[in-house]
């Protein structure tokens, strides 16, 4: 899609009316075009105003019931799982080796990978980028938090093959406690490579991830008291990065 | 522009990242009406609208979580999913968007949030005057890519006009909007 056409489109796109495969082309550009997405931006900004034009509305008095009692019947985020004595700071507390793997690892496989969700990136130019399946150089990958350390949490990766990178964008993860870091990795043959830490207490991360995803078969995130060798904890997230 | 509703917006938008579901009470209690009247704008109908607002404030509580402050406002997130969901509904499709991506439309953090600063009802009246006063094919367009979920090329087919000036009707009728509010004040 060249500058003139996509132009041309950016109203569309801000308006939600462009069939999906022109509104994908047109976030291809735009991954590549601060000028249009600047513009776009100001566009969205405009039409998310619409919805002010329509006026409040008189919704039957038991719809707020209603709400309640679905809302009350909908899971919560949990609290932040809990944690062996975390380290003060973030340096390293001594490695501990583990003799032989995590029985998670074979858990692990069991999850399966779920549908398709598009996550926003903070960094990296992959804001409103939709991912949907793979390319001849791409593959997008989705994760779900696991049910009980992190229901609602997910990732989302784009796997570049001819880079070797990938870059994954996580939310809605259990909150870190004082000391304590969000730690990646990829499974290869049930053995677990560290791929990098964060510390944003909030729950999301946007990370790069260096390597040969066709070498690993799983991505995991585990809540470590520092960054480890090899996970001394149960995985809060696992994904499965082959099909099938 | 009083600072009062986008401190309220913050907190209940803690609350409910907290998990606390009286959050959804204020919410519902500050834009419940809103939501229900941008619903029923678009199907019509009292009890889908009604079905579409619950499942909307379902979504925002069950995805507050994932939620980021830091990118726009509540109001703006519950809106974005009661529009695309009512849309659904009209139109028997699914879009494939994450509901928490909805709020993710500008490309940077530092871009300030229209909504943040509309509050008022004085505000409101200036955007309907506004949308008011566009042209009317213009404004047509706009209705009926924004409420009625059609795509560029069936609303061409409907006004019968080329698609070429569809999509100029849409960007110029936005533009001309942006440019009627930022003469008021109401964006920046």
């Amino acid at each position: 899609m060249n500058h003139a056409e996509a132009e041309e489109l950016l109203g569309a796109y801000a308006l939600d009316a462009l069939p999906e495969d022109e509104a994908r082309r047109v976030e291809e550009h735009l991954r590549s075009c601060a000028e249009h997405r600047a513009m776009a931006a100001e566009l969205r900004r405009t039409s998310g105003l619409l919805p002010l034009t329509v006026g409040e509305g008189d919704p039957s008095p038991e719809l707020r019931a209603r709400i309640v009692e679905a809302v009350k019947a909908t899971p919560r985020e949990l609290a932040p799982s809990p944690a062996t004595e975390p380290a003060r700071g973030v340096s390293p507390v001594p490695l501990r080796r583990i003799a032989r793997m995590p029985s998670w690892a074979s858990r692990a496989s069991r999850l399966a990978v779920a549908a398709a969700i598009v996550i926003a990136l903070g960094a990296g130019g992959l804001i409103g980028y939709q991912l949907g399946h793979a390319t001849q150089t791409q593959v997008a990958y989705t994760f779900q938090g696991d049910a009980t350390a992190a229901p609602g949490a997910e990732a989302r990766m784009v796997y570049f093959k001819d880079r070797k990178q990938a870059v994954v964008a996580v939310n809605g993860l259990p909150h870190l406690g004082a000391g304590q870091v969000y730690e990646m990795w990829l499974i290869k043959n049930g053995v677990p490579v560290d791929k990098g830490i964060s510390s944003n207490p909030s729950g999301d991360v946007g990370a790069q991830i260096s390597g040969d995803l066709s070498q690993f078969q799983q991505f995991a995130i585990t809540i470590e008291p520092g960054e480890q060798q090899l996970p001394t904890t149960k995985p809060i997230l696992v994904g499965n990065l082959q099909s099938g | 522009m009083s600072g009062e509703p986008r401190d309220q917006d913050s907190q209940m938008a803690a609350q409910l990242k907290r998990g606390e579901s009286t959050a959804i009470e204020s919410l519902y209690d500050r834009y419940g009406r809103l939501a229900y009247g941008l619903a029923f704008r678009i199907l019509n109908d009292r009890g889908a609208a009604e079905d579409v607002v619950q499942d909307a404030f379902v979504s925002v509580w069950r995805n507050a979580a994932g939620f980021d402050t830091g990118r726009g406002s509540l109001r703006n997130w519950l809106l974005s999913i009661v529009r695309n969901r009512a849309i659904d509904r009209l139109r028997g499709g699914a879009r494939t968007r994450n509901e928490l991506q909805l709020e993710a439309v500008e490309p940077t953090a530092e871009m300030p949030d229209v909504w943040q600063a509309v509050a008022s009802d004085l505000e409101r009246k200036q955007i309907q005057e506004g949308f008011r006063e566009l042209p009317d094919a213009q404004r047509k367009t706009l209705e009926l890519a924004y409420f009625g979920g059609y795509t560029h090329v069936e609303i061409a087919s409907r006004m019968q006009v080329p698609l070429g000036t569809v999509k100029s009707r849409m960007r110029i009728g936005l533009e001309k909007m942006r440019t009627f509010l930022e003469a008021r004040g109401v964006m920046a």
